[in-house]
């Protein structure tokens, strides 16, 4: 049974079972899908950007003012009153977001390696969950046509394939804000789920962009990556060892004493100097009468 | 040291793991020994940093009586970086972007760091003469 079989037969069955909890998917990228009476609420994966990427890469807010409104709702991983109060979003462009990252992380999770799946029962609260849960039939359904759509381009991409750079030779045409991004990023250190983060957009957006503007010869695939260049330290690297205790500091040559010297009661002769004088019975200053008269003891 | 073995642990263990953007090591006291990073990155900077972060955090490990120091992860919005002790001699870094599962890291980062602390250390076995 192919990864995808086994994906689909195990969510399918969760959504015919009418299971409320999870399904963990292990893989790579693998991830997470959240049910609700058998509709899927939310799906995350490594993959795919999660609503928050999706917002904070867009610069619609940055991250301290997302930590703020985190702090305001009480800590919640999806702080969607705040977003809406403070103007950063509308309920429905929040709502169109939540549903695309759901559609977005199960194609992600398609696209990739399956290796096992593995439910739990439970509502354990995902972060962004949609209003309306999509049946998973649906929501596979989705994922293959766009798997198909993918691999039918005249030059497929895989999300996490090559990593591509600007080709040598691309005109200096208008290009889509989107084009010009992922020009930006493309340093061939990139994947196209690697370019979906750093944009903020979906992957299989970037996906087919990628595939497509491979396809019109913008992008292309470097040659072998440009060889580690490995230093070894001075001396290697050594297991550590504790540091040598630290040399006593030189001691000024000294007549040898034969011991230390022994302090003797008296030898500063300060008991005699002050008890005549300064004994406290004597002298309301001291805090022993003070104490006294405030107690009105007798002496 | 088998730089070739060390090369490909490194770039190994991006592929491995969907997220990781850059990977860095470096000596103990902060001294780069390789990196795989992207240009906007400044890699001995980033191995000084590491190498104060987990000798801080070793410290406080050690004051806190919490056992021997394992990482130490920071989190932004835009991703994290994590900071792993290689055996006792030297120290690597794997900086991620929001998507990356810390937690796979973690597992991934397990094996590669006993097999790069040999390799450092020059106690991997030794390849086949015939070997590639």
């Amino acid at each position: 049974m192919s990864g995808y079989d086994l994906l689909a037969r195990s969510l399918v069955a969760c959504g015919r079972e009418g299971l409320t909890g999870e399904l963990r998917v292990a893989g790579a990228p693998g991830g997470v899908f959240h049910l609700r009476d058998g509709l899927v609420v939310a799906a995350e994966s490594p993959g795919a950007p999660g609503p928050e990427a999706l917002l904070l890469r867009s610069g619609r807010i940055d991250g301290e003012q997302w930590a703020a409104l985190v702090r305001e709702a009480g800590g919640a991983r999806w702080p969607v009153a705040g977003l809406i109060v403070h103007g950063y979003a509308g309920a429905a462009q929040l709502r169109v977001v939540c549903v695309m990252a759901l559609q977005d992380a199960a194609f992600a999770i398609a696209a990739g390696r399956v290796e096992g799946c593995e439910r739990t029962v439970g509502e354990v609260g995902p972060p962004a969950p949609v209003a309306v849960g999509e049946p998973p039939g649906r929501l596979l359904q989705d994922a293959s046509r766009k798997l198909a759509a993918v691999a039918a381009m005249p030059r497929p991409v895989h999300p996490d394939g090559e990593r591509p750079v600007p080709a040598a030779g691309w005109a200096d045409g208008p290009l889509t804000e989107l084009r010009g991004e992922l020009l930006a990023h493309a340093d061939g250190r990139r994947t196209a789920r690697d370019l979906a983060f750093r944009t903020g957009r979906g992957v299989y957006t970037v996906t087919v962009e990628v595939a497509r503007m491979f396809a019109e010869g913008l992008l292309e695939t470097p040659g072998p990556p440009a060889p580690i260049v490995v230093r070894t330290p001075p001396g290697g690297v050594r297991q550590r060892t504790p540091p040598p205790a630290p040399a006593p500091p030189p001691v000024p040559a000294a007549p040898r004493a034969v011991e230390l010297p022994r302090r003797s009661p008296g030898a500063s002769g300060i008991t005699e100097s002050l008890t005549p004088s300064l004994a406290p019975e004597k002298h309301g200053a001291s805090w022993k009468g003070f104490f006294r008269l405030r107690n009105g003891t007798s002496k | 040291m088998d730089h070739e073995a060390l090369t490909l642990e490194m770039r190994g263990l991006r592929e491995q793991v969907a997220g990781i953007t850059d990977t860095a090591l470096a000596a103990a006291d902060g001294l780069l020994i390789a990196a795989d990073t992207a240009d906007s990155i400044d890699p001995e900077g980033l191995a000084a940093l590491a190498a104060a972060g987990l000798g801080l955090a070793r410290r406080t490990a050690a004051a806190t009586s919490r056992g021997a120091l394992r990482r130490t992860v920071t989190y932004g919005s835009h991703g994290c970086a994590a900071f792993y002790a290689v055996g006792d001699a030297a120290l690597m870094v794997v900086l991620g972007d929001e998507g990356i599962d810390v937690d796979q890291l973690h597992r991934a980062t397990r094996q590669a760091l006993h097999r790069i602390d040999l390799i450092l250390t020059e106690k991997a076995p030794e390849k086949a003469p015939e070997g590639v």
